[in-house]
């Protein structure tokens, strides 16, 4: 539930919604059209490569694939409200930079020794849009809604973890926990606060704030259009000073293609990309890559072939190693990602205090794979290529989940590579809710090409720990291992950062050596943002391209001029 | 004729029970529910809270159960509030104690919906009918030949492909029509004149190319119906009487060709509020088609149920009307004399 501001956010899009086809008409477009170049180098193209001095104004416009339902994050549950939520309030903690804790809306936070309280000391003088301040009190109330019986909130579970929370005076913010919980510290980092004033004795899945907010953050929501677009102006009160950038326009396009021609016919400053546009079509039209920067930032997400860990044959380490030696996965980000991505050991992000240093991916292999697929008694004994072990054949299904392009190419590509060792695949593509319901919560599949998307902070115990396989948890390839369940116990009792390190670390290389799943590729998010915007961080921040917005401009000489004449 | 209406209209009631029974258990044999698509996979999310809100929605009640609860509420015309947008009112607005007003999901979508396909659909007539008229009367020769072949390659284009083409061509090359959307940004502050032609620009595209991939099967349906009247005696007599061409085309052929158009019209009128999930999502324009589509896709019952109840209840309407509307437009039905072929 971590998100960054908008502009340019990541999406972590489960739910396919892309129609089929859509990388067919963009080649179409590209091959049928290649002929007539519609982008003419404007007069503009030398002023956009100049840099200007930061300065307030303009417009920012750009495209999201879908419409939130309601600006408030904790009940919508999906990502478009929790981005949009992201620029009009304020959490008590924030991400910096280098991805480390900060305070946001809190000027300090203390972990008892006990570190079973945390107390939040929140800064001076900060306000509501409409000039009412904003206190603890607010706090409090935003703790009492999520947890609320009738709030309908899928984010509740961290924040009920707190016994007793109070507000002893309007800068002061403790909570109690029964025993010490160190994602505590994310969770307050993606709560974001909403105004008591406005709330207060409200039903929050029927209000109409969710419709017109009041925001604390860099942005007011201005005017809303449903399915159409989001206009925010700058909020003048904001509690970290003012952006900026004057008016940022969500337009929400839900075709990919449709946004690239509105990209191209420059009615947009700001999209994501998927591979082919970033690294194929925008490099073969130069006048549209000339005034545009392209991004490229690993996310907190990963895709992985993961097994049904109660089954024969992954019970035995030696199959799961010799699968995990069997698949290129160089292959796989070259074919499928373009080479836009990267393999991993760890479930962290390369790169970041979480991921161990010390561990390698799993190189490509067919040697080792098939002399370790032997020392678990698998040979082919009747010469048919598919190897057996008494009498019966390696053979198991690979479901994921229907209308995901990258999954279904990446499963082909394993199913090619496993046949060499001489194990037998089927793939089996199903709706997501399909998938969800009649496989993955009963147990009742082999192997699945699936992803994780992840926050930031380092616990990953609803996925890892062995308390967690019942129907509906997320540990549902039935990863047991005892040790690892004492390292996640121990991670989130522990607040200091390097002891936590070290308990990830090592964590980690205990999943390496167990090899549960095989870790495929980590995607990196991929952005356009026209040269217009400037002051964009550069080389991109851990935190990603879009931390510091607020900081952004567009110098004068280079915004649009007819929405300008607002 | 009033005995025959009230019974008409008295029978929708068992039937709309029928559809609404059987679309409710077709929708809820689908696997999953709300709470398999709605964050189901963050990592952040608990099988509690998504236990929870089951309870909330009835979800963990047998099925037949379920219905009753949702027959329920239609009595009182209640369509309920979705499950994925934030408790929206399906149907219509809703206002609470405080005077603000949430607007429903069908009640936003359903005027966009309308025009597009209302406009579409006049476009698709006033094309087809001249055009079928001129291959009728021109039958075999290049006029005919070549409404033929335009017809065929309308009919066979892709809608999505040539939407994409034109977006291309119309909106990058030369940027005389808004690529998508519905309004263009600055609407608010344009004049009325201004923003009819505003949302005239922007609805070019997505009605003009269902229109042409649309067409074929409308004109082939007129210039047959043509062929047939034109082959048949009383056409002969008119022109022995010694009619213009005209008159004998338009004022006696054309009218009674035109009579299956109708039952065409009226079996589309359901059509009208359906909307097309993949123009809309290529011009990003928020009507019916996607708003049920992505409520399909979320499981979100009583979204899906609110459009499928209206449609259906539309398409008896529909149904109801094409027949009134024969009887008034032919005679014979009128006076209860069947026709002869």
């Amino acid at each position: 539930m971590t998100h960054r501001p908008l502009p340019g956010m990541h999406f972590n899009c489960t739910t396919a919604h892309a129609l089929a086809g859509q990388r067919l008409i963009l080649g179409l477009l590209c091959s049928g059209l290649i002929a007539c170049s519609p982008e003419s180098e404007g007069p503009q193209t030398a002023a956009l490569n100049q840099t200007y001095p930061a300065q307030p104004g303009g417009t920012m416009i750009s495209a999201m694939p879908s419409d939130p339902s309601g600006m408030i994050g904790m009940v919508a549950g999906e990502s478009a409200s929790l981005a949009i939520g992201a620029n009009l309030f304020n959490s008590l903690l924030k991400y910096d930079q280098h991805l480390d804790l900060a305070g946001e809306l809190a000027a300090a936070w203390q972990v008892a020794d006990d570190k079973k309280t945390i107390t939040f000391k929140l800064k001076p003088g900060l306000q509501w849009a409409d000039g009412k301040p904003l206190t603890s009190a607010d706090v409090l109330f935003t703790w009492q809604l999520i947890t609320d019986e009738k709030t309908h909130s899928p984010y509740a579970s961290d924040y009920q973890l707190v016994t007793k929370a109070e507000a002893p005076d309007a800068q002061t913010f403790i909570v109690h926990y029964s025993q010490p919980f160190a994602p505590a510290l994310e969770s307050w980092a993606s709560l974001q606060v909403l105004p008591k004033h406005k709330l207060a004795g409200q039903d929050i899945h029927t209000t109409n704030f969710a419709q017109k907010p009041l925001s604390s953050h860099y942005y007011q929501l201005k005017e809303w259009r449903h399915g159409e677009y989001i206009k925010l102006e700058k909020n003048p009160k904001s509690v970290l000073g003012p952006a900026n950038i004057d008016q940022l326009i969500e337009r929400i396009i839900p075709d990919p293609a449709a946004q690239f021609l509105e990209l191209m016919a420059d009615n947009i400053d700001s999209m994501t990309l998927d591979p082919i546009t970033y690294a194929r079509i925008i490099p073969s039209r130069p006048a549209l890559q000339a005034r545009l920067n392209q991004y490229k930032e690993l996310g907190n997400s990963y895709t992985y072939l993961g097994f049904n860990l109660k089954r024969k044959p992954f019970d035995d380490v030696r199959v799961r190693k010799a699968i995990n030696y069997a698949i290129d996965k160089q292959e796989i980000i070259d074919g499928v990602y373009l080479g836009l991505g990267i393999a991993i050991a760890s479930p962290y992000k390369p790169g970041t205090r979480w991921s161990n240093p010390h561990l390698t991916p799993y190189p490509f292999d067919p040697a080792k794979a098939k002399q370790l697929l032997a020392e678990a008694g698998y040979t082919d004994t009747n010469g048919d290529g598919i190897i057996e072990r008494n009498g019966k054949p390696l053979s198991f299904e690979v479901l994921t989940n229907l209308g995901n392009k990258q999954r279904e190419k990446t499963a082909v590509i394993i199913q090619r590579r496993l046949k060499e060792v001489g194990i037998d695949t089927r793939i089996r593509t199903l709706e997501w809710a399909s998938l969800l319901t009649n496989f993955i919560k009963p147990g009742d599949f082999d192997a699945v090409v699936m992803g994780w998307g992840l926050g930031l902070d380092p616990d990953q115990y609803s996925i890892w720990h062995s308390s967690q396989q019942g129907p509906g948890q997320f540990n549902f390839i039935g990863y047991n291992n005892p040790a690892v369940d004492q390292l996640l116990e121990q991670g989130r009792l522990e607040f200091d950062p390097q002891k936590r390190m070290q308990i990830y670390h090592d964590f980690a290389k205990r999943l390496y050596d167990d090899s549960p799943l095989v870790y495929l590729s980590a995607g990196y998010g991929l952005t356009a943002i026209h040269k217009r915007v400037q002051g964009i961080m550069h080389p991109v921040p851990p935190a990603g391209v879009s931390y510091d917005s607020q900081k952004w401009y567009i110098p004068e000489p280079l915004r649009r001029t007819q929405i300008q004449a607002e | 004729m009033l005995h025959y209406l009230v019974r008409r209209i008295l029978w929708m009631i068992p039937m709309l029970i029928g559809i609404s029974l059987i679309s409710f258990l077709i929708m809820h044999l689908a696997p999953g529910d709300i709470t398999s698509t709605e964050a189901a996979f963050d990592p952040k999310s608990s099988e509690e809270s998504r236990q929870k809100l089951r309870e909330l929605y009835h979800l963990d009640k047998p099925i037949i159960v379920q219905y009753g609860l949702w027959l329920e509420r239609m009595v009182h015309l209640d369509f309920g509030h979705s499950f994925a947008s934030h408790q929206k009112p399906v149907f219509w607005a809703e206002t609470d104690k405080d005077g603000n007003t949430t607007p429903g999901m069908i009640q936003e979508a359903l005027p966009i919906t309308l025009l597009m396909n209302i406009v579409g659909l006049l476009l698709t007539l006033t094309l087809a009918v001249p055009l079928g008229v001129i291959a009728a009367k021109q039958y075999g020769r290049w006029p005919d030949r070549s409404i033929t072949l335009f017809n065929f390659i309308g009919f066979s284009i892709p809608g999505f492909w040539l939407s994409l083409l034109l977006m291309y061509w119309l909106g990058v090359i030369h940027p005389w029509f808004p690529i998508s959307g519905l309004h263009s940004l600055n609407y608010t502050q344009l004049d009325a004149w201004q923003k009819a032609q505003d949302l005239l620009m922007h609805l070019f595209l997505p009605v003009v190319i269902p229109a042409i991939t649309g067409l074929a099967g409308v004109t082939m349906f007129v210039k047959n119906g043509m062929l047939d009247v034109l082959s048949q005696d009383f056409v002969t007599t008119a022109r022995a009487k010694g009619l213009s061409d005209r008159t004998v085309t338009y004022r006696h052929a054309l009218r009674n060709a035109l009579l299956p158009l109708i039952t065409l019209v009226g079996l589309s009128l359901p059509g009208l509020i359906g909307g097309s999930v993949i123009a809309e999502t290529i011009f990003a324009i928020p009507g019916m088609g996607k708003l049920f589509y992505d409520a399909v896709m979320m499981r979100d019952f009583p979204v899906v149920m609110g459009i499928l109840t209206i449609g259906s209840a539309l398409t008896l309407m529909g149904n109801l009307l094409a027949d009134l509307a024969y009887t008034w437009a032919d005679p014979r039905l009128r006076r209860g004399v069947m026709p002869q072929r």
